[in-house]
């Protein structure tokens, strides 16, 4: 008799198997000749450049991490969603179900919301951009002469 | 039950409170918000074994002694912080948000009754340690700690996770009574599938509470995390990972004692063994109380292989006079290590507190009364800690292990006496030390507990 983990261990058997199946057919039936272009790692069509391994700017890091926050919590909404219009539930209560469980879902969204609105109270969610540097010369023909210029040869 | 809920609203409190222009309401406002926790603590207390969250987490008055335990701790070291006002990058409403949360974490490994409130609880615990670990930024020790620690305890959380999730293959159930009733059954007795569980579930729970051979990363993260944060780890976590240890094997596995109490009696002598060994060769302090916790770690070991009637007490003893021990030793230690600071770091070395006495006899008798207790020397309470543990061992018949305890415990007095006759015979001069009038009154206040506990034990029995 096979018991629940002996289930588990078939399973991971015949994952194994399919994937080598497959790939193994894949490797038999393709023709095999290789070129750089071929070869190069894919990034969307862009050309390769450079090493991958750099270091990204850490701000990427905090985005990231809050989005990953709200991701979450979206996981958590569905199963909450699927109860909250259960009609079952609604009727042993009186429709109290539907209060009680927005109530719950208030508190646990609020929670986050606070996370977030800490979040940017620190200035997290800014993003500093690079000051554009306005490329300045130091020339005895003041601006206004130029200008004089431009207005004399304007198109009309 | 109660803390939880207010500990993580006041948590979130604290955080905003850090927006306003003055830092100074952020230390009163924590101190009062644990004190409130603290009150509502016992709001359940006699009220017998209660259940929330649907079953999931269990309430009687041993798991609230615990919580008063981690909860005391806390409001002594928070008061020793004095806002963090030395450190211009510090970030106290960060920090003490952190802590407040960290304390929801151990409360709820407290008084756990479901495996997946541990699991969360101890992850809760966990991250607030990491961070809190590297909360010193510049300084390239506390990264690497927290780096290590981090990577580590993530394996260690998932090697205890693949214990869970056998434990829920093999028994079917994720509460300790379901598990319980499990164990009882003959087919239970003989599973391999939760033998192994409960090897790895172990094997977690030891990491976390740092008992050998899975130590290795305490000395490091002690040495280098802010001295305010190792005295948090060294005493809250280790309280509370008792307990949770306590609560699964004498709730869920005491059927099967015959067992585990071999695996658990090895990693007893060992971690004996090594903290104590190992503190002796140590010339910073602070390293040497990180050695000194891997020690009490197999102390309290002791009465947990032993598992007797008395176990809960003894355990419940020995962390509180533990926790006092080493709050009023980290207090004492930052103060010198702060005075006599090298390059700008603080000198945790043992010759910092050469000729500490001299100007300073309240801080050398202060050290010296929690290093007694540590060394348990009769007339504290660390003598009544160690004495409970080892009779509970006395009455199961651990003889061997006994003996090798006791062997340990005079190895000890070796270390811990290094820095008292540093202290009180050796030449040096530290300067007279100004202590604020708050963290005078905390260590006074921890060295008249482990006095009175010394003087009197049969007062906590009452306390009960």
């Amino acid at each position: 008799m096979l018991s629940d983990f002996g289930t588990i261990f078939l399973f991971i058997l015949a994952a194994v198997a399919l994937v080598s199946m497959m790939l193994g057919m894949a490797r038999l039936l393709r023709p095999n000749n290789p070129n750089e272009e071929k070869l190069s790692t894919y990034e969307s069509g862009e050309e390769p450049l450079g090493n991958a391994n750099v270091q990204f700017n850490v701000r990427f890091y905090v985005v990231a991490l809050i989005f990953v926050l709200f991701d979450v919590e979206l996981i958590f909404l569905f199963p909450w969603a699927v109860v909250f219009g259960n009609e079952d539930l609604i009727q042993q209560t009186n429709g109290q179900w539907g209060w009680f469980a927005l109530a719950e879902m208030t508190v646990f969204v609020g929670i986050l919301v606070l996370g977030l609105a800490y979040a940017w109270a620190k200035g997290y969610l800014d993003w500093v951009r690079p000051e554009p540097k306005t490329p300045h010369v130091d020339s005895p023909v003041p601006t206004s002469l130029y200008q004089q210029v431009n207005e004399k040869y304007k198109k009309s | 039950m109660y803390p939880i809920i207010l500990l993580s609203v006041l948590g979130i409190v604290v955080l905003f409170l850090g927006f306003m222009k003055s830092k100074n309401i952020l230390l009163p406002a924590t101190l009062l918000f644990l004190a409130l926790a603290l009150g509502s603590n016992f709001i359940d207390w006699n009220q017998g074994p209660l259940l929330y969250f649907y079953g999931m987490f269990s309430v009687t008055n041993l798991t609230l002694a615990f919580n008063a335990i981690v909860l005391i701790s806390a409001f002594l070291i928070v008061a020793m912080t004095r806002g963090f006002q030395d450190d211009e990058e510090a970030q106290p409403a960060e920090y003490y948000g952190i802590m407040l949360f960290s304390l929801v974490g151990a409360i709820m490994i407290i008084g756990y009754e479901h495996l997946i409130i541990f699991f969360v609880g101890i992850e809760i615990l966990s991250v607030a340690m990491y961070i809190l670990t590297g909360s010193d930024k510049r300084n390239l020790r506390s990264n690497e700690a927290s780096l290590k620690y981090f990577l580590m305890g993530a394996f260690a959380t998932g090697i205890m996770l693949f214990g869970i999730a056998l434990l829920y293959g093999a028994t079917g159930a994720f509460s300790l009574t379901g598990i319980r009733g499990f164990v009882s059954t003959a087919a239970g007795a003989q599973s391999y599938i939760l033998y192994a569980g409960l090897l790895l579930l172990l094997i977690g729970m030891l990491f976390k509470v740092s008992a050998a051979p899975f130590h290795f990363w305490t000395p490091d993260v002690y040495d280098g995390a802010p001295s305010i944060f190792t005295t948090f780890m060294s005493t809250i976590v280790k309280t509370a990972g008792f307990a949770a240890i306590f609560r699964l094997l004498s709730h869920s596995f005491a059927g099967i004692y015959d067992f585990w109490y071999i695996t658990l009696a090895v990693i007893t002598v060992l971690t004996l063994f090594v903290g104590n060994v190992v503190a002796v060769y140590q010339d910073s302090f602070k390293r040497m109380m990180a050695y000194s916790s891997i020690s009490h770690a197999g102390y309290l070991l002791i009465a947990l292989t032993a598992l007797t009637a008395q176990t809960e007490r003894s355990i419940l003893f020995y962390s509180m006079a533990y926790s006092v021990a080493t709050i009023s030793a980290f207090g004492v230690l930052m103060l010198i290590a702060k005075e006599k600071s090298l390059d700008g770091r603080p000198n945790e070395s043992y010759d910092a507190f050469n000729g500490l006495a001299k100007q300073n006899p309240l801080l050398a008798f202060v050290l010296t009364v929690s290093m007694l207790s540590l060394a348990g020397i009769p007339l504290t309470a660390g003598f009544w800690g160690k004495f409970f543990v080892f009779s509970s061992a006395a009455d199961r018949g651990l003889i061997w292990m006994l003996v090798v305890a006791v062997l340990m415990s005079a190895v000890g007095i070796y270390y811990y006496f290094r820095v008292v006759i540093a202290s009180y015979m050796k030449e040096g001069n530290t300067g007279k030390i100004r202590v604020a009038p708050f963290y005078q009154i905390v260590l006074v206040a921890a060295t008249v507990i482990t006095i009175l506990f010394g003087l009197a034990p049969g007062f906590f029995e009452q306390l009960l």
